[in-house]
């Protein structure tokens, strides 16, 4: 009845004006949230805010986030939310940790590793898809149930050292006065939106997020894109998680606590939303997580308290949701 | 009024019906549980079955009892999940704190708790109401903040030994915590009263079904907001509590107590997307879900496998909530 029929009519017409598109899209407004948070960097704390030393720092730090949020916003495309993240990440270290100092190799501990990952992935995927599960609450239940497996992993003392110098100077390679695998990561972000928005597999993930009656309509399975999204997020968290374990030498019972609501935040702020499939893109979430990271960095070099970060990052995720409503987003009530 | 008066004199039967009886279901299926539960154990080790177990369960069930009713309003209302409780939690436990210090007597530090739980509600609902956005997310991220704020503010609190709320936190009464009888209390008369008074059958059509409420003349802001004060005010009544029996807390005690409160209220039946539920349950559910930790330890496992069981139990019970509304909706 007050629905906002004249913008959200007009929204249908954006093709016909790709720039204007751009420019009040999500990737838009994370773009200016991040030149802006540059900014403040650079005038406050000064050309070291930029140095490849830094940026290393910041880097090297963003590797697990970036790969695990690449492949978790699959599912939030798709419209289901993956809580189990965090957790994922944290058993996906104890267990390859584990194997490590059992004397595994670490090609068959990563393999071992990731699929038992995706075993947890597809206990989401049953409930969810399934048996039509809530899936905050489901994977709420499974990050609880991740974080028991994986203290029992790490037994009585908490944590496993298990140090593989090869495995850690691949980690720490550098190109370019860059971390590698933060290259990587990028390059996987890259990939990521190449696959969201120039494939038939992309195109199938946003429709069943944006309307999954409509999608099954047109012929695509739900099921199968939901099912397929759960699983790529539960292999991204198995593949964060044994980088965590290279980059530490070690796991322990605070690996991956929280990294959930980090990410979601930061993929919100970013342009995802974990309430609606169908909306955001890997780039968007991309430089959702270097804004974070920009300012938490900007905070710790003026040897600010880091509790400023949380508060900073809650009251983006608030102003993002409100623009994301703004465009367009569904209101409450 | 007329409006109101046609949902409040001539509630349809049917649905009333098949309330009844999922609750009933859900009911007889949380006592079968529960009881396997106590026979396994004690048939495993029967010094399970004394005093001291029971003494045990219903102190962890009081303040998570407490705070299951707040969860309960928000999801019967349509508000989803409050994520925000612990963030409340420490807010209205660092005013109790702070009362008792200052030597104020045990009703003014009472009332200053419940008062702060409401107005942490309220802000919640202020930005949910005026900036229509989702609750889930709002909560997620007042919780963020709250938190935050609350290390700038303390590192750590405790009520000072001897006073009243401390006092109160260790007695016991009719062999049971003193802390257990209050949640009892509430959590009856809410179960009495919501379906059986004006406000509380607005709060379940509401949640029910938004635009019929809506059609029905029920403002959904003053609902939104009534029900996000009201379970800030259970949120400061449970600061009571936890402030009264923790030892030295710090802002994030309270977060590992956040999930056990929405498995209680998923396994009561309480329906998080909203219209649904009997508040009866969490009797059952809470207590079930209290009696695992010590169930396990006489099991002989360690206190880590304790998440295991909750999070499989969580999986299993929204499976089932969920396999229920798929039937129901053909």
């Amino acid at each position: 009845m007050t629905d906002t029929a004249a913008p959200s009519g007009q929204a249908y017409v954006v093709p016909h004006h790709p720039v204007r598109d751009f420019l009040t899209g999500s990737v838009a407004s994370i773009g200016i949230t991040f030149i802006l948070v540059l900014a403040v960097g650079l005038f406050w704390a000064g050309p070291k805010f930029l140095s490849f030393g830094n940026i290393s720092i910041i880097g090297t730090f963003l590797i697990v986030p970036l790969i695990v949020g690449a492949f978790a916003g699959f599912a939030l495309l798709s419209g289901v939310v993956d809580l189990s993240i965090g957790s994922m990440v944290g058993f996906s270290s104890a267990l390859f940790a584990l194997l490590l100092s059992l004397g595994w190799d670490p090609w068959s501990a990563t393999a071992v590793t990731l699929v038992l990952c995706l075993a947890f992935g597809a206990i989401n995927a049953t409930a969810i898809v399934g048996f039509g599960a809530e899936p905050i609450a489901a994977t709420l239940g499974m990050l609880v149930a991740l974080r028991g497996i994986t203290w029992v992993l790490l037994g009585p003392q908490g944590n496993i050292f298990a140090f593989n110098i090869d495995l850690f100077n691949l980690v720490s390679t550098t190109v370019f006065g860059l971390p590698l695998f933060f290259l990587l990561a990028i390059a996987l972000t890259l990939l990521a939106t190449l696959v969201v928005t120039r494939t038939r597999l992309g195109r199938h993930v946003q429709a069943v997020g944006g309307d999954d009656k409509a999608a099954a309509r047109a012929g695509i399975s739900v099921r199968r894109v939901r099912v397929a999204a759960l699983l790529l997020s539960a292999f991204g968290a198995g593949i964060g998680g044994i980088i965590f374990a290279g980059q530490l030498g070690s796991a322990a019972r605070a690996t991956g606590v929280g990294l959930e609501f980090q990410i979601y935040a930061a993929l919100m702020i970013g342009g995802y939303s974990i309430l609606r499939g169908g909306v955001g893109n890997p780039v968007g979430g991309a430089l959702g997580l270097l804004a974070v990271a920009g300012v938490s960095n900007i905070l710790d070099l003026q040897a600010i308290s880091p509790y400023y970060v949380n508060i900073i990052v809650g009251l983006l995720l608030l102003a993002a949701v409100l623009l994301d409503r703004l465009r367009g987003g569904d209101a409450f009530e | 009024m007329s409006a109101d008066q046609a949902l409040e004199t001539a509630p349809p039967a049917a649905p009333v019906k098949v309330r009844f009886g999922g609750s009933l279901g859900t009911g007889l299926m949380l006592v079968a549980v529960w009881a396997a539960l106590i026979v396994a154990t004690t048939l495993h080790r029967p010094d399970f079955f004394t005093a001291q177990t029971l003494l045990a369960v219903a102190f962890t069930m009081s303040i998570v009892g407490v705070l299951a009713i707040g969860q309960g309003i928000i999801g019967m209302s349509g508000g989803f999940i409050d994520l925000s409780q612990p963030a409340g939690l420490i807010t209205a436990s660092l005013v109790a704190v702070r009362l008792s210090e200052a030597g104020l007597p045990f009703p003014v530090v009472i009332l200053g708790a419940i008062l702060t739980g409401m107005v942490w509600g309220g802000f919640n609902a202020l930005i949910i109401v005026f900036a229509r956005l989702n609750p889930v997310i709002v909560t997620l991220a007042t919780n963020f903040i709250g938190l935050a704020a609350l290390y700038l503010v303390f590192q750590q609190a405790q009520v000072p030994l001897g006073s009243d709320i401390y006092s109160f936190g260790r007695a016991t009464w009719l062999g049971l915590p003193a802390i257990f009888w209050p949640m009892l209390a509430l959590v009856l008369i809410v179960g009495y009263l919501v379906p059986r008074t004006r406000y509380g059958r607005r709060m379940i059509a509401v949640g029910g079904n938004r635009a019929a409420a809506k059609a029905r003349g029920i403002s959904l802001k003053v609902t939104r907001f009534a029900t996000f004060i009201v379970a800030g005010g259970f949120v400061g009544f449970a600061a009571v509590l936890f402030a009264g029996t923790a030892g030295p807390f710090n802002p994030s005690s309270a977060s590992p107590i956040q999930l056990n409160i929405i498995a209680g209220v998923i396994l009561a039946g309480i329906s998080l997307s909203g219209g649904r539920g009997n508040f009866w349950m969490l009797l059952l559910s809470v207590g079930f879900l209290s009696t695992i930790p010590t169930s396990l330890v006489f099991f002989g496992l360690s206190s880590d496998t304790q998440s295991i069981f909750q999070g499989i139990i969580l999986i299993i019970a929204v499976s089932i909530d969920g396999y229920r509304a798929l039937r129901r909706t053909p």
